[in-house]
């Protein structure tokens, strides 16, 4: 048997093996993606057969987009809370993992505990954290109260820190000596989001082993302190590791559903400002039965990730460094 | 088994779960052992996923026979095909007469476009519960009008932007549908959203002077407190054995509510300690409000498209809300503590004997016979106009910047292209 004939005398039990992921993969994943394209450009309610629209979704999906409605709302909740959670996740993980890769005693322990968290299930830890941002009993605003905070309303109401609205507010409640209400819901679910950066602790502690410890030495020769080397080695050794946790962040915060819709109750209170995009979708498919206007949200969402994720890329060329040799 | 094997299979799919599972397990094993042409087989589907399953069992071919919902789907469902409408399959005399059988309020519940597309097998009625020991010593009574009511609750509460332990009475966003209704408002006319009817804009101009009173950031955070009682405790009973009031004085409750008072003072009595007294009363109406008004809501059953024993289903259903066996309704209904949705089965015997036992349960069924009670508007896109309505008030209402008229006008526009858009797009000349 000649080698050629050996392959394809192999190719049949090899496509046997594999073919409980292959066809899972079009079935569970090939399928609905093209499938959810395809009822993007239609009327669907999931009982009767899918009838073409055209654009109509989409052209709706715009006009939420200009109106703030609906589609407009959800982005700009998704965005709010993607910008801020993204970020802070990578710094608070970043600075976690610095402490956590000193070698002191217990340091096992100390890693096991900062990791906890993200094992533990999204339903339970979402419970838990309603808990703990009670307005009158949650343990957040006891500690914040030792600073004069005490008083925030996070997950019931729709205020948002870092708004202008907001912020004239806070300089009312200054003026007056009233109470300084800062925080509202999107900042109650970044504040959650913080409690998965376990994951990324992992990622950076292995990252910062790999740091070549001659920069070090060399910076130290050089008489640099703790914070520049921080700064000027570990932070840029660091930078493809960053990248990566940036991308997936994103991609993670947006897509974000389970804690949001048991916080929420399913319906995006108060006052809409919890309707993420995920949620959105999920609502209009299963409530409103208007499963091809989903699609389109699933789609536009698709597409808005792409694009973010090729603009980081673009971006990566000007702070990501990697090191000659790796890619 | 070989009797059963015999029978036609009636699948019924409902969602009840603990103490109320018991009660539906036991009134469908009476009625099969009444039958001997079908047989129910019960399927519980706790949870939030009865939909789904639903329509993707209507799309597979294999539906269940009979399914019954709580949520304000009817005239969605039955728009898009969803369910059956009774009329295809009933006798019209024989529908007729069970109709005619039922309260205002559950034939409401099931009638969408002139035709039956579901029964409502118990109601869901609000009042207000209040504290009546707690008033007696401030030798006040229960209102009868909104003006006595604001009185009430000022006395008790008088305004201002401290934290308290508890309220006279604070609105809930969600509850616009009955204050609306009980302002004499009407939400859709047609397919003409009502939403700026003048009642409806007294109704929610009403609700936000209760956070004008109180501040919006302390109703918030004191909304949130209702929710971390131990054990879900309705707020209106005290947490500790030394208090005699709860978070509240007057809460507007359903009927299950008086359940837990009962328990409440049950505890009490057999801890041979004091309990408060409770009292139930209609909402207190406004200048050219609507008397015993209110928003309701129910359990019915639906029949979805496909289903193979239709009128196996109509046997159980007709068995359920007492049309062939008053007195067996009767007991499925004390068992349950659920509201029957017929006169016939109120005046059972069994039915009054556990009304006399119950005082302020008695009050719930009385208002359950009212003209006044209405339900969320049937029209396709009934979800989408309840949620956007919950969320507008909830702006209104917590939001002290947030103004009353052009809130309501834009949820106006986008709940009434809703309507238009599935109309629309269900419009039956198109391919």
């Amino acid at each position: 048997m000649t080698e050629r004939r050996q392959k394809f005398a192999n190719l049949g039990p090899g496509l046997c093996f594999a073919s409980p992921w292959v066809v899972g993969f079009v079935l569970l994943i090939v399928f609905p993606f093209l499938a959810s394209l395809y009822w993007s450009f239609c009327q669907y309610d999931m009982v009767n057969p899918p009838r073409l629209v055209g654009t109509e979704n989409y052209q709706r999906l715009f006009r939420e987009l200009k109106t703030g409605e609906g589609f407009g709302k959800a982005v700009f909740n998704t965005a709010y809370f993607a910008v801020f959670s993204v970020p802070l996740s990578i710094a608070l993980g970043l600075i976690l993992a610095k402490f956590l890769s000193w070698k002191i005693r217990g340091q096992a322990i100390y890693r096991t505990i900062f990791f906890l968290p993200s094992i533990i299930p999204v339903v339970a830890a979402s419970i838990l954290w309603i808990w703990l941002l009670d307005p009158q009993d949650g343990m957040i605003n006891y500690l914040l109260s030792f600073i004069g905070l005490g008083q925030q309303n996070w997950l019931n109401q729709s205020r948002e820190a870092i708004s202008v609205d907001n912020v004239k507010q806070i300089g009312q409640s200054i003026q007056t000596g009233g109470p300084l209400r800062v925080f509202g819901s999107k900042d109650g679910l970044v504040l959650i989001s913080l409690w998965g950066v376990g994951n990324w602790i992992v990622i950076y502690l292995a990252a910062l082993r790999d740091v070549p410890h001659h920069l070090y030495e060399a910076a130290d020769i050089e008489g640099l302190g703790g914070l520049r080397k921080f700064w000027h080695i570990t932070i840029p050794m660091l930078s493809p590791v960053i990248f990566f946790n940036l991308v997936m962040g994103l991609i993670k915060s947006v897509q974000t559903f389970t804690s949001i819709y048991i916080i929420s109750e399913g319906t995006g209170a108060p006052n809409e400002s919890l309707l993420v995009i995920s949620l959105h979708l999920f609502v209009s498919a299963f409530s409103d039965l208007d499963m091809g206007y989903a699609s389109a949200i699933a789609w536009l969402m698709f597409l808005g990730l792409a694009i973010c994720t090729v603009l980081l890329f673009r971006t990566s060329r000007y702070w990501v460094h990697y090191r000659a040799g790796s890619v | 088994m070989d009797d059963i094997a015999s029978r036609e299979e009636v699948v019924f799919w409902h969602f009840w779960g603990g103490k109320d599972r018991d009660v539906v397990d036991d009134v469908v094993k009476r009625f099969n052992a009444s039958q001997d042409k079908y047989f129910v087989r019960a399927i519980a589907m706790p949870g939030n996923n009865l939909d789904t399953k639903l329509f993707l069992s209507i799309a597979g071919g294999d539906p269940p026979d009979l399914v019954n919902q709580d949520d304000p789907i009817v005239a969605d469902w039955a728009y898009r095909g969803i369910i059956t409408p009774f009329d295809e399959f009933v006798d019209a005399t024989e529908l007729k007469r069970v109709n005619q059988t039922l309260f205002p309020a559950a034939q409401k519940l099931g009638q969408f476009d002139g035709q039956t597309f579901a029964v409502a097998n118990g109601l869901d009625i609000r009042a207000l519960i209040y504290n009546k020991s707690f008033l007696a010593e401030r030798n006040l009574t229960a209102p009868q009008t909104l003006e006595q009511f604001d009185q009430v609750c000022k006395q008790i509460s008088p305004p201002g932007n401290e934290p308290r332990d508890f309220y006279a009475y604070l609105p809930d966003s969600r509850r616009l549908w009955t204050w609306g209704f009980v302002h004499g408002g009407r939400f859709l006319s047609g397919d003409d959203v009502q939403l700026n009817d003048a009642s409806i804009v007294a109704a929610l101009r009403w609700m936000k002077q209760f956070s004008a009173w109180y501040g919006p950031d302390q109703i918030a955070a004191f909304r949130r407190g209702d929710q971390s009682l131990p054990g879900k405790t309705f707020p209106l009973l005290p947490v500790n054995d030394q208090d005699q009031h709860g978070r509240y004085i007057f809460t507007l409750a359903g009927q299950w509510n008086t359940r837990d008072v009962v328990d409440f003072i049950n505890r009490r009595k057999q801890k041979q300690l004091p309990h408060p007294e409770f009292g139930v009363c209609p909402l207190p109406v406004p200048a050219g409000g609507r008397q015993h008004a209110g928003w309701v809501n129910g359990n019915i059953f639906v029949i979805p498209r496909g289903a193979k024993s239709k009128t196996g289903a109509w046997e159980f259903i007709k068995f359920w809300i007492g049309e062939t066996n008053a007195n067996d309704a009767a007991r499925t209904c004390a068992a349950g503590g659920w509201i029957p949705v017929s006169r016939q089965v109120v005046a059972e015997p069994y039915f009054q004997k556990f009304l006399a036992d119950n005082p302020l349960f008695r009050r719930y069924v009385e208002l359950a016979q009212s003209e006044n009670q209405f339900t969320y508007p049937m029209v396709p896109g009934a979800t989408f106009f309840v949620r956007k309505v919950n969320a507008m008030t909830e702006k209104v209402f917590l939001q002290p910047n947030a103004p009353v008229e052009p809130e309501i006008d834009a949820t106006r526009q986008l709940i009434q292209n809703q309507i238009s858009r599935i109309r629309q797009q269900y419009r039956k000349d198109l391919p």
